[in-house]
């Protein structure tokens, strides 16, 4: 082997390491100088299960129309969030479009993550989609209470839904009649229980589940998380009502286990007829209960939206998948067309086939869809009935999981409603003033 | 690193005469070439993240100095004090139960097993459970576990043991043990293989000695294979510990930290903290008051259990 001097081995370490080290940068420039002008790929950073299994189907189509291979870069739901939020903190440009649930709106909509699609991009309101749907998408929030540090924002829409999920709720319709209250619910459970068959089903399991869970129960209840001042609602009244109606009354008629119940378990319960009623998600009804191939109570289960509390309402909630266009995206123009894509009639019909979950009020009402998709009617009305959101803060994470984990363990028996709401609302109270909310 | 240069031949270069520092010979320069790229990355996956966590955890959001806020805003937290009860009690689970299970396993094949092919047959065994990702494995706890389909109450059911489900995930206590189980699985082949290959080590001599002697099982692993084994039990126990306060994975999926938060570990509390919180300040505190409590429990084990052999 020939010797090499130490300075020559330095030189050449020094070239080989400079090279590696540009490598990606010239592949970059080659890439810019290609496809400045026309992008051939656009990537979507999409979360991992029901939610994106629709999309990745039709994807296929806009390749097939415009040339432009859209990539999908699945995350489980929790990665995804943490995810975006590093990329945005970066300005990466990883991603052209992020699929978004709708509480990290306010997150992403206070750290400026977004480009805006209205004055970026054009994008104005449809009548055929609910303005719910825009408003969702919209920073800061059009209606409810704004951040303090956003309330000298203008208001932008930069995010689009692409997955309509509205909380409802379902009873086996082969037994009973529709429940129109939440007192009929509680009559129902009793009635239908048995051994083997609750009379309920709690989707229990500590912060997310529980919580998504329990405060379409705490509004109609007249409960809430905050009011319009930001002042924590937890520990009120209603809102103890509320969740003693939930973790001790329907509870005796839930199923065991019931504080490490997830979505799963509850749909599985359902769909092998253990169950009676529950509230539910869209993607659990297309992903299990409907599903023939799995299901074994498919045209004996109905949908309504949420039944209506002592408050004399019933206030399902929005759990809507957003698209939105990062700021860091380089690719801002094209990902906005793919997003205007997605929502023409035509590609969303399509995207309903492959069981994707519209937004458009004509899709949602058609007649000739609803035997396919039994739950369109609920889910139209459920828009319409102006579904509550997560409330509008950049802190909901923090506050959802002080909530959850006092739910949970009100559901488990370890705390009482009183006690587990107190807990929630002074862990709340204290991360809202350290976060520069009027206390 | 001076023991590795004093091996090196003897330099061949001219020392300069009259200077009161000696320069370095050409081997000696060598060496720390060669080491460089390893202390570099070193330096930059480990030094830097740790000076830059200490930062943060002094630090507010918007990048001004704080003291030691971060550290009272985290000790002052009665969650941090349910976490770290939390991860206390895991330990006290997993660990004397990884390692009585992992020395009895390695005894009984040390003894019991003299096939190779056999032996090699446990190897690959043992190994398997160490290479599985931590979230399939929660995944497939959670099929054995979760309530109203779990496997394990099925078969509890069918064979007649119990006649309704066990809450394994929603009573308290029932939760951490089914999550320390998990553990429990997936590492104690990790303490079988170490002390199995501590075993090996132990001179033959030594032990038919003692055999002729008329030592009984338990006085020749009391006064011979034990001694071996002392410094191996301190690695064991430093690997687990610090494993323990990493556990995240399949506690997530198994329970969510709950009910309530009887099996929120410190590791998905401080996970919490920095992504639901994005409390950063508070997280990077946490992170840095574990890498000390870890210091010293570090210290504590290696006094305890002296490395040296002699």
């Amino acid at each position: 082997m020939q010797r090499i001097s130490r300075r020559e081995f330095v030189k050449r370490t020094a070239v080989t390491g400079a090279a590696f080290t540009s490598f990606p940068a010239l592949l970059a420039a080659c890439g810019e100088s290609t496809g400045a002008n026309k992008v051939s790929k656009l990537v979507v950073a999409a979360v991992q299960g029901n939610e994106d299994g629709p999309l990745k189907k039709v994807v296929g189509n806009y390749k097939s129309q415009t040339g432009i291979e859209v990539q999908i870069v699945e995350f489980p739901y929790d990665s995804l969030f943490s995810k975006l939020v590093t990329t945005f903190q970066a300005n990466d440009s990883s991603y052209d479009l992020c699929m978004m649930d709708d509480p990290w709106m306010p997150k992403f909509g206070t750290m400026g993550a977004l480009q805006p699609l209205d004055s970026n991009f054009g994008f104005t309101r449809d009548s055929d989609i609910p303005t719910v749907v825009y408003d969702v998408g919209t920073w800061p929030p059009p209606h409810g209470p704004v951040p303090p540090t956003e309330q000298s924002k203008a208001k932008h829409l930069y995010g689009i839904t692409i997955v309509g999920n509205v909380e409802m709720f379902m009873y086996r319709s082969d037994k009973s009649s529709a429940p129109n209250s939440w007192d009929d619910v509680l009559k129902n459970a009793a009635k239908y229980n048995a051994a083997n068959f609750y009379g309920y089903v709690i989707r229990g399991k500590a912060t997310n589940p529980v919580s998504s869970d329990s405060l379409p129960i705490l509004w109609s209840f007249g409960g809430n998380v905050f009011d319009d001042s930001w002042k924590v609602q937890l520990d009120s009244a209603d809102s103890i009502t509320a969740v003693d109606f939930l973790t001790r009354k329907l509870k005796q008629y839930a199923e065991p286990g019931a504080a490490n119940f997830d979505a799963a378990e509850r749909s599985q319960a359902m769909a092998t007829g253990k169950a009676y009623q529950s509230t539910v998600w869209p993607g659990e009804i297309t992903g299990i209960v409907e599903d023939p191939s799995v299901s074994q109570v498919k045209g004996k289960v109905a949908y309504i939206p949420i039944p209506q509390g002592p408050s004399g309402k019933g206030l399902g909630m929005m759990g809507n998948w957003l698209l939105g266009i990062p700021k860091g995206s380089k690719n801002g123009p094209a990902a906005a067309d793919f997003i205007k894509w997605m929502l023409k009639a035509d590609n969303m019909r399509n995207y309903v086939a492959q069981g994707g979950i519209p937004i458009r009020k004509s899709i949602l009402n058609d007649a000739s869809l609803a035997a396919a998709n039994p739950y369109f009617k609920a889910l139209a009305a459920s828009f319409d009935a102006g579904p509550n959101w997560r409330p509008r803060t950049d802190q909901w994470g923090a506050v959802e999981t002080s909530y959850g984990t006092a739910m949970n363990a009100a559901v488990a028996g370890q705390l009482t409603p009183q006690a587990a709401m107190q807990q929630a609302a002074s862990q709340i109270r204290a991360t809202m003033k350290g976060a520069g909310y009027p206390s | 690193m001076s023991r590795l240069v004093a091996e090196l031949p003897a330099p061949t270069g001219t020392q300069p005469a009259g200077t009161g520092r000696r320069r370095w010979s050409r081997q000696e320069r060598l060496a720390y070439t060669i080491l460089l790229p390893a202390l570099g990355t070193v330096f930059v996956i480990v030094t830097i993240p740790f000076v830059l966590a200490i930062w943060q955890s002094i630090t507010a959001d918007d990048g001004s100095l704080v003291g030691l806020r971060n550290y009272t805003r985290a000790l002052s937290n009665p969650l941090f004090y349910d976490a770290l009860r939390a991860t206390g009690l895991y330990a006290l689970i997993v660990l004397p139960t990884e390692i009585l299970l992992g020395l009895g396993f390695a005894l009984l094949v040390h003894r019991a097993v003299k096939r190779a092919g056999l032996r090699a047959t446990l190897y690959v065994l043992a190994v398997l459970p160490l290479v599985v990702p931590p979230v399939a494995v929660g995944v497939v706890a959670r099929l054995i576990y979760a309530p109203g389909y779990g496997v394990l109450n099925y078969v509890l059911q069918s064979v007649g043991i119990t006649h309704s489900e066990i809450q394994w995930l929603s009573d308290p206590l029932l939760a951490m043990g089914s999550v320390a189980s998990v553990d429990i699985w997936q590492w104690t082949p990790f303490v079988y293989l170490v002390l199995f290959a501590g075993l090996q080590t132990v001179p033959k001599e030594s032990v038919e000695a003692a055999q002729v002697d008329g030592a009984t099982w338990w006085t020749q692993f009391r006064y011979i294979e034990l001694y071996y084994l002392r410094p191996l039990f301190l690695l064991i126990l430093f690997f687990r510990m610090a494993d323990v306060l990493r556990v995240f994975d399949h506690v997530f999926i198994l329970t969510g930290g709950g009910p309530g938060t009887a099996t929120q570990l410190l590791s998905l509390y401080i996970y919490r903290v920095e992504f639901r919180f994005f409390d950063g300040g508070q997280a990077a505190a946490l992170a840095v008051l574990v890498l000390v409590a870890i210091s010293i429990l570090y210290s504590l084990v290696t006094r305890a259990l002296p490395l040296e052999r002699a």
